[in-house]
Parts: C-alpha cells; sequence; structure tokens
C-alpha cells in the first residue's frame, strides 16, 4: 500500500481523497414517489414509481 | 336477392314485413336470423358493391374536443358496412362490464352477460372464431385475457352469395334512407334517397336502424327532427353517452421471462384489471397490450433503467443476453365513463348532398379515464414486481403529467353508445330488447346500444347481440 501511495503523485493522492467520499455525497439519485403510502421508507419491498419505473425500494442499489 | 339499384327491386314487387338499414354485420346478421325464420326482409344499403368517395362523402363530419380521427375515414359506407376495414379482434365484453358501478355514474346494463351467451356459437361461426379460454388470474388485480386475432370476416364477401340466393331477404344497394317518419307510436315510412335524387317514401312493419355507431344517432336525430319527435319521443338521451376505447402507448416493460405467458402470432398478449382491484382504485376497466420488442429498444430500456437502478439493470442486462429478448411495449386502451356531454349532434350548417345535417361528435376523455390509465399501468407494474416477472415503465407524458399526445393511435375506431339500452327513459334510447322507448316497431341493431363500452373490441359483441335481437323479432313478427 504505501509503495503504491509513494508511486502517486501527491497531487493524485489528494483528489482521490477528495473524490472518493463524494462519489457517494453526490450521487443523488431522484425522489422516489412513494405508492404505498404508510410503507417504511427503509422497506426493500416498498413500490416506489423513478424516472417513470416501477420499481421495488431494493432496486435502488 | 341483391338488387343494384331501388328502381330494379321495385320492379321485383318483393313486401318485406321488416326494413333494416344499414348491410354491416348487425344488419347482415339480424337480415339472416329472419331470413332463416321465414320472415321477408329487405336490407336497404346507402352504399354500392364496392368503396367509393362519392359515397364516402356522406360520412363526413366536425369533431368538437378532444382530438378525433375524420369521420369519414373511421367507417365505411358500403355493402358489409365497417366489417370492411376491421382488424378482427375479437373479444366479448366482460361480466363486469354489463354490472353497475358505484363509482361510476350511468353504468350498468338492463341484460347480464348470461343474456347474450347463448348466442355465442352463432357468433363463433359468423366470425370463424375458435373457443376462448378463460382468463388467467396472475395477482388478485390483474387477469391474463384472451383477445383472439380472427380471419376479420368482411360480411359482404362472405355472405354475398347467401343473401343473393335467399328468397326471403332482398339487400337493395345505392339506396339511402335519409329519415324516417312517425307518430310518436309507429314508424310509418321511411324517405328514401337514390340515384342521386329522392326516391320516395318506403313502408314496412317494423324498421331496424343498423346504420352504425355514429349514424344511428344522426338518422334518428333527423328523424325526431323532422317527426317533431315522433320517431324517438324520449329524446333526452339520443346521441349521447357516446363512447370510444382511448388507445395510447403507455410504457415498456422488461421481462423475466418471456415465457410466463402465452403471446399470439404476432407477439403479443393482454391483461386487465379484475373487479376488486377497479372498485378498490375506483376505476374503469382497460386492456393492456403486451407487444415483444425488437432488440434495439431493449437495450435501450436497460440504458434508461441503469440510470435509476444499476443493479436490475445488470440483473436485466443478464437476462437480456439469456433470452435475446426479453421487453415489451405496453399499448393501452380503456374503457370510457359514459358521459351525457360526449354526444352526437346534428351541424347547423353543414348538410350532405341529400340534404341531411352532417355530425358534430363532441368527445372528450375525463379525468376518470386518465386516472384508469395511470393506476391501470401502475397496476399491472406492481403486479410483474410482486410476481417477480418484471419491471414496468410508464411513458413520459404520463410521468410528468402532461397533455395525450396526437401522433399515436387515439382510439379504436370504435363508436359506441348514443342509442344506449336502458330502463331510464330519461338516460337511455332503447330496452333490453333494442326497441326505442314507446316506439311499437322501431329497434335498433349495434353498437349505438352499447350501455358501457368495456375495454374489448366491439364486434363480437355487436353480432352477439344482433343474434339475439334477430331471435326476438322472430317471434314478435307474424309472418
Amino acid at each position: 500500500m504505501s509503495f503504491f501511495i509513494k508511486k502517486m503523485s501527491r497531487r493524485t493522492f489528494v483528489q482521490a481523497l477528495i473524490a472518493l467520499p463524494a462519489l457517494s455525497l453526490f450521487r443523488k439519485l431522484p425522489e422516489a414517489d412513494v405508492a404505498h403510502a404508510g410503507s417504511s421508507p427503509a422497506d426493500p419491498n416498498e413500490i416506489v414509481e423513478v424516472n417513470g419505473w416501477i420499481l421495488k425500494r431494493s432496486d435502488l442499489a | 336477392m341483391i338488387f343494384d339499384s331501388y328502381e330494379a327491386y321495385r320492379a321485383a314487387n318483393f313486401k318485406p314485413k321488416v326494413c333494416i338499414l344499414g348491410s354491416g354485420p348487425a344488419g347482415t346478421t339480424i337480415a339472416r336470423k329472419l331470413g332463416a325464420a321465414g320472415i321477408p326482409v329487405v336490407v336497404l344499403e346507402a352504399g354500392s358493391r364496392e368503396f367509393s368517395d362519392g359515397s364516402q362523402d356522406f360520412y363526413r363530419g366536425s369533431t368538437v374536443g378532444d382530438f378525433y380521427f375524420d369521420l369519414d375515414i373511421t367507417r365505411l359506407r358500403y355493402m358489409g358496412g365497417s366489417s370492411n376495414h376491421w382488424a378482427g379482434w375479437c373479444r366479448v365484453l366482460d361480466k363486469q362490464d354489463f354490472e353497475p358501478k358505484a363509482w361510476a355514474p350511468d353504468t350498468g346494463w338492463p341484460i347480464r352477460r348470461t343474456d347474450i351467451e347463448p348466442y355465442l356459437p352463432e357468433v363463433h361461426d359468423i366470425l370463424e372464431l375458435p373457443d376462448f379460454r378463460p382468463d388467467v388470474p396472475i395477482s388478485d388485480d390483474i387477469r391474463w385475457v384472451q383477445l383472439i386475432k380472427s380471419p376479420a370476416v368482411r360480411f359482404a364477401e362472405k355472405f354475398a352469395d347467401e343473401l343473393d340466393k335467399s328468397r326471403n331477404i332482398a339487400v337493395v344497394l345505392n339506396t339511402y334512407a335519409t329519415e324516417l317518419a312517425g307518430d310518436g307510436k309507429r314508424v310509418t315510412c321511411a324517405r328514401l334517397w337514390s340515384n342521386g335524387q329522392d326516391a320516395g317514401s318506403f313502408s314496412a312493419d317494423y324498421f331496424i336502424a343498423c346504420t352504425g355507431g355514429l349514424e344511428n344517432s344522426r338518422l334518428l336525430l333527423w328523424s325526431n327532427q323532422r317527426s317533431n319527435g315522433g320517431v324517438v319521443p324520449n329524446a333526452a338521451a339520443l346521441g349521447r353517452y357516446w363512447m370510444e376505447h382511448p388507445t395510447f402507448e403507455g410504457g415498456n416493460a422488461i421481462l423475466a421471462n418471456y415465457g410466463e405467458f402465452e403471446v399470439d402470432a404476432v407477439n403479443e398478449a393482454f391483461f386487465s384489471p379484475t373487479l376488486a382491484a377497479m372498485e378498490r382504485l375506483r376505476i374503469m376497466n382497460f386492456g393492456i397490450r403486451l407487444i415483444e420488442t425488437p432488440y434495439p429498444g431493449v437495450k435501450s430500456l436497460i440504458a434508461d433503467l441503469a440510470c435509476t437502478a444499476p443493479d436490475m439493470a445488470e440483473w436485466m442486462s443478464f437476462k437480456f443476453s439469456q433470452n435475446l429478448r426479453c421487453a415489451a411495449q405496453l399499448y393501452v386502451a380503456w374503457e370510457q365513463a359514459p358521459l351525457a356531454s360526449n354526444q352526437i349532434e346534428l351541424s347547423k350548417t353543414d348538410v350532405d348532398h341529400a340534404g341531411v345535417p352532417r355530425i358534430e361528435l363532441h368527445w372528450k376523455k375525463s379525468e376518470l379515464e386518465r386516472r384508469t390509465l395511470v393506476e391501470g399501468l401502475k397496476l399491472f407494474g406492481t403486479t410483474l414486481i410482486e410476481k417477480d416477472l418484471g419491471r414496468v415503465r410508464l411513458m413520459d407524458w404520463i410521468a410528468n403529467g402532461e397533455d395525450y399526445p396526437t401522433n399515436e393511435e387515439t382510439a379504436g375506431h370504435h363508436h359506441m353508445g348514443g342509442t344506449r339500452m336502458g330502463t331510464d327513459v330519461a338516460k337511455s334510447v332503447v330496452d333490453a330488447n333494442c326497441k326505442v322507448h314507446g316506439m311499437d316497431n322501431l329497434y335498433v341493431g349495434g353498437s349505438s346500444v352499447f350501455c358501457t363500452s368495456g375495454q374489448a373490441n366491439p364486434t363480437t359483441t355487436i353480432t352477439a347481440l344482433a343474434c339475439r335481437l334477430g331471435d326476438h323479432l322472430s317471434k314478435v313478427v307474424s309472418v
């Protein structure tokens, strides 16, 4: 690992550190319309509508 | 006997008991039933043996409201009527279509499906149909239904020889009944137009209007106006409750396995809601036509899904490579809510060559129907998820709540209502036997008597009702 880091330029390393958390931070999914009111938002079987797709919440992984 | 002109018919000195106006599926079927019962019947057909622009011009009209087809292209005015261009898709209205629905005003027929079922064997012979298989429930909400693609019987071609040889049936071509005259109890005569001029009046014991789902209303509206209410004494509903089957591409589906549903010869399968689902969602009946999609459409659909649900798209890609094809287009046709405001009126400014006012059709889709479209597709999508059969994507214009597109199928060319069947004279024109309320000798055949449209193509039900009316008249008319 240390060998790999040594081979990278400092600029590249910093960019990678910035970019990694940003990937998940800025990967914003479109808002889902909950089809079944009253279901728990965390329910993987919840039916949601996203970009016109009728999906299960677990499909959005 | 078939006569090419009214003059030739008159020379034959035929004495009919019954006069049928129109030689389409309803008119021809009723004539054959009466002829077989030994009752002399004349069929007056406004057109000739073949299509002509001149005859078709009588069907021009105008529409007000939602976009609709030109009225002279959505039907045909020659022997055999609109059977000359129908696609041959067959299904009888569902049992639930005849029942009143608490969430949709003015639904429910005065007859049940069981009243026409005894005639289905005859219908199968006439339309050359195999037996229907029962609906298959794929969930509590959705049925996999059958729509038979029949050979599309052209009634003139199939029955011309039989009609020509019959001694009890006279088909008179190029003879247009412009109006009926009546005294509030009986139709006394029909005014005829033949060979480009008035051809006098014509009498028979009974008259049956079978001129089509638009023209029946026009004929009776004009006749009633000319007879000061003497043809349809209770005319509050005349021309009203007109219906179509709006039809649009509603979305796409990616399927886990094509083999789940047996598609027909053109790779299509059909789905409709259960009555329980319609009640719960308070929607009308609908039919989803699933068409297996060619290869390029599948790739773009999976690419679109990848933006939203990458893992699902990956799984679909895997399925795709396994099955070569695994996607479908979804077209939706649905039942219109019967509305008095959807109506046929007589133009105040435009008349045909015989001086009869042309049709002004007022037609608009309702909010209930929009909900039927959207909820229907969502219901189908949810069912595919619950049964692990695939996923559905709505068309953008539906998902975004935009207006209906005007460059699509629009509707099925199915003209229903206008002289609907019922017991309430304020909301119907004919009774359960298709007899005009208050009139002793005037009946109506064809889809203009439909109280509701269901989602099925109408010709099968039209033919069944015509067999039933023919049987009824065979008992009523004395020879």
